[in-house]
């Protein structure tokens, strides 16, 4: 536990140091703000706003976030060789990729948390459905959970952090798109099957319409020690070589 | 305490490191002698518990790198030859990172002390990406050595930085020897002759000879070995008067001169001596050649 929490305050601190973490901060806090803005707009005459509406972005948003936040973790200790001091540290491999996750996760729910500031400005001029909001950002903050521990994975196999990023984003492209392939089977089974393997299977029909569901939980919170099980095992793997 | 029984690592078909064994008792430097690719590397790497052995037993402190691989590594303190460090950090972080990782619970005494000694004290709150390639060094060895370990592992510490922190690391390294088993490795023979007790030299994953150094020189260099540099008639001439001596063995040519060798222990100054008075010649230098690791060496690595 200790080891766990040790790493995670380190990266942790490489997060707040490094100019990349505020860019996307910065970036994230931008691209909800424009949305958040044009909603207020559209609802002020047409409809009510969308309770949803921060998370529902970020969970495309996150397709490419998760990924830029993650690809350092793991690719940047294997290019330097920190890795090696790491692995003979009394510290188990399982430790170390937790520890890892951890920080990431942290970091987003600090950046999902400065996006609570639209919800405050909402509550403050209408009267927004605050349970269906509380359920978009459960999920949300799951399903990032799980979008970056497919992102951490990728990091642990290269030592090249852009194609880390580069082929987390595909698998998460995959994972959440991955029920279009259910629209053109025909057999309505497969579809349904299909669609609750993905990531949006899991989002859309649930979380962001306020429905709080005991499998979409298993299911991000599965995908999240998948993910995390196999990067141990990378880095086990490394061991062998 | 270091014992390694029988240890071979295979990578595929190819074996890094063919069946060595050695030991190494506290308050001893061992040095790991043989040219790139030898094996030192991944014997260090398995005495670390970085990679499991292939076959054998390697023991630190008495624990099996295989079934105790924690407490080995508690006990072990590491610098691997590409001095990692995390560009990010101040200087005193990284040295309480690295601390606190290997269990010290109120490390600040320990990394003061380490940064006293390493002289970076007054640069523990820059970040290391400032640090040039010679401090970088230096914190490599703090950050093996923060949390006191019985057994210090260095992978080649002395390449890469200027001779004056050459010096520096090698004192270091002598002195470590007080309370630590010291493993060293280094393909520099005259550095693993300055610094360690005992020399193991490996060659394609074969320990080919070990002893110290003395010991080294006796068996694979016996005899004397003297440089001398007449003149006063022709070389060849000398050359002959040379290999007339009764206890030279052999006369070679070097530089503006020659070395005789004898495989007794005989002192040929006073024969030299001899002939220079009775052919009238003159002494322009004389002297007696040490034998180096590099002569061990290269005469054990080519015999194989």
């Amino acid at each position: 536990m200790r080891a766990i929490r040790l790493i995670m305050q380190r990266e942790l601190a490489q997060y707040f140091s490094s100019p990349l973490a505020y860019l996307i901060a910065g970036a994230f806090l931008l691209l909800t703000g424009v949305t958040f803005y044009s909603d207020l707009n559209f609802s002020l005459g047409v409809r009510p706003v969308e309770p949803a509406l921060i998370p529902n972005l970020l969970a495309q948003v996150m397709i490419v976030f998760a990924p830029l936040l993650t690809m350092r973790l793991l690719s940047e200790e294997n290019r330097e060789g920190t890795m090696e001091l790491l692995l003979t540290a009394p510290v188990s491999d399982g430790n170390i990729v937790f520890g890892k996750f951890l920080s990431a996760w942290a970091y987003y729910t600090f950046i999902l948390l400065l996006t609570l500031l639209y919800q405050f400005i909402l509550v403050n001029i209408a009267l927004p459905d605050i349970s269906h909001t509380i359920a978009a950002y459960l999920g949300i903050w799951m399903y990032g959970g799980a979008a970056l521990a497919v992102g951490l994975l990728f990091s642990a196999t290269t030592e090249n952090q852009i194609l880390a990023a580069f082929m987390a984003t595909i698998a998460l492209l995959l994972l959440y798109y991955g029920d279009s392939l259910g629209r053109v089977v025909a057999s309505a089974d497969l579809a349904y099957i299909l669609f609750n393997l993905t990531l949006q299977g899991h989002y859309a029909a649930s979380f962001a319409i306020g429905a709080v569901r005991a499998e979409d939980i298993v299911y991000y919170a599965g995908l999240i020690v998948v993910a995390l099980f196999i990067a141990i095992r990378v880095i086990e793997s490394k061991r062998w070589r | 305490m270091i014992e390694v029984k029988n240890l071979v690592k295979r990578y595929g078909t190819f074996s890094a490191v063919n069946n060595i064994s050695f030991e190494a008792a506290p308050g001893e430097i061992v040095g790991l002698l043989g040219p790139n690719g030898a094996g030192k590397t991944t014997t260090m790497r398995i005495l670390t518990g970085f990679m499991p052995p292939s076959e054998g037993s390697v023991k630190v402190e008495g624990f099996d790198v295989l079934e105790n691989s924690m407490e080995v590594r508690r006990r072990v303190g590491y610098m691997p030859e590409r001095v990692p460090v995390y560009l990010d950090m101040t200087v005193h972080g990284y040295l309480t990172f690295w601390a606190k990782l290997r269990g010290m619970k109120q490390p600040n005494t320990q990394v003061n002390q380490m940064l006293e000694r390493f002289s970076l004290g007054d640069r523990r709150n820059k970040l290391v990406r400032s640090l040039s390639k010679g401090l970088r060094q230096r914190l490599g060895l703090a950050q093996a050595l923060v949390h006191n370990p019985p057994v210090v592992i260095l992978d080649e510490p002395t390449i890469g930085i200027d001779p004056q922190q050459v010096i520096e690391v090698r004192e270091t390294v002598r002195a470590l020897r007080e309370n630590h088993t010291v493993l060293f490795s280094s393909h520099i023979l005259s550095e693993v002759e300055q610094v360690c007790d005992r020399v193991i030299i490996i060659h394609k994953g074969k320990i080919m000879a070990s002893g110290t150094p003395q010991q080294l020189a006796k068996k694979y260099k016996p005899g004397v070995h003297l440089y001398v540099s007449l003149s006063g008639r022709s070389q060849s001439e000398i050359r002959a008067l040379l290999e007339s001596l009764p206890k030279v063995d052999n006369v070679r040519e070097q530089a503006a001169g020659f070395v005789l060798s004898s495989r007794t222990d005989a002192d040929l100054r006073a024969d030299v001596s001899s002939i220079i008075a009775k052919h009238q010649l003159t002494l322009l230098e004389m002297r007696l050649v040490e034998v180096t690791l590099e002569d061990i060496f290269l005469n054990i690595v080519d015999k194989r």
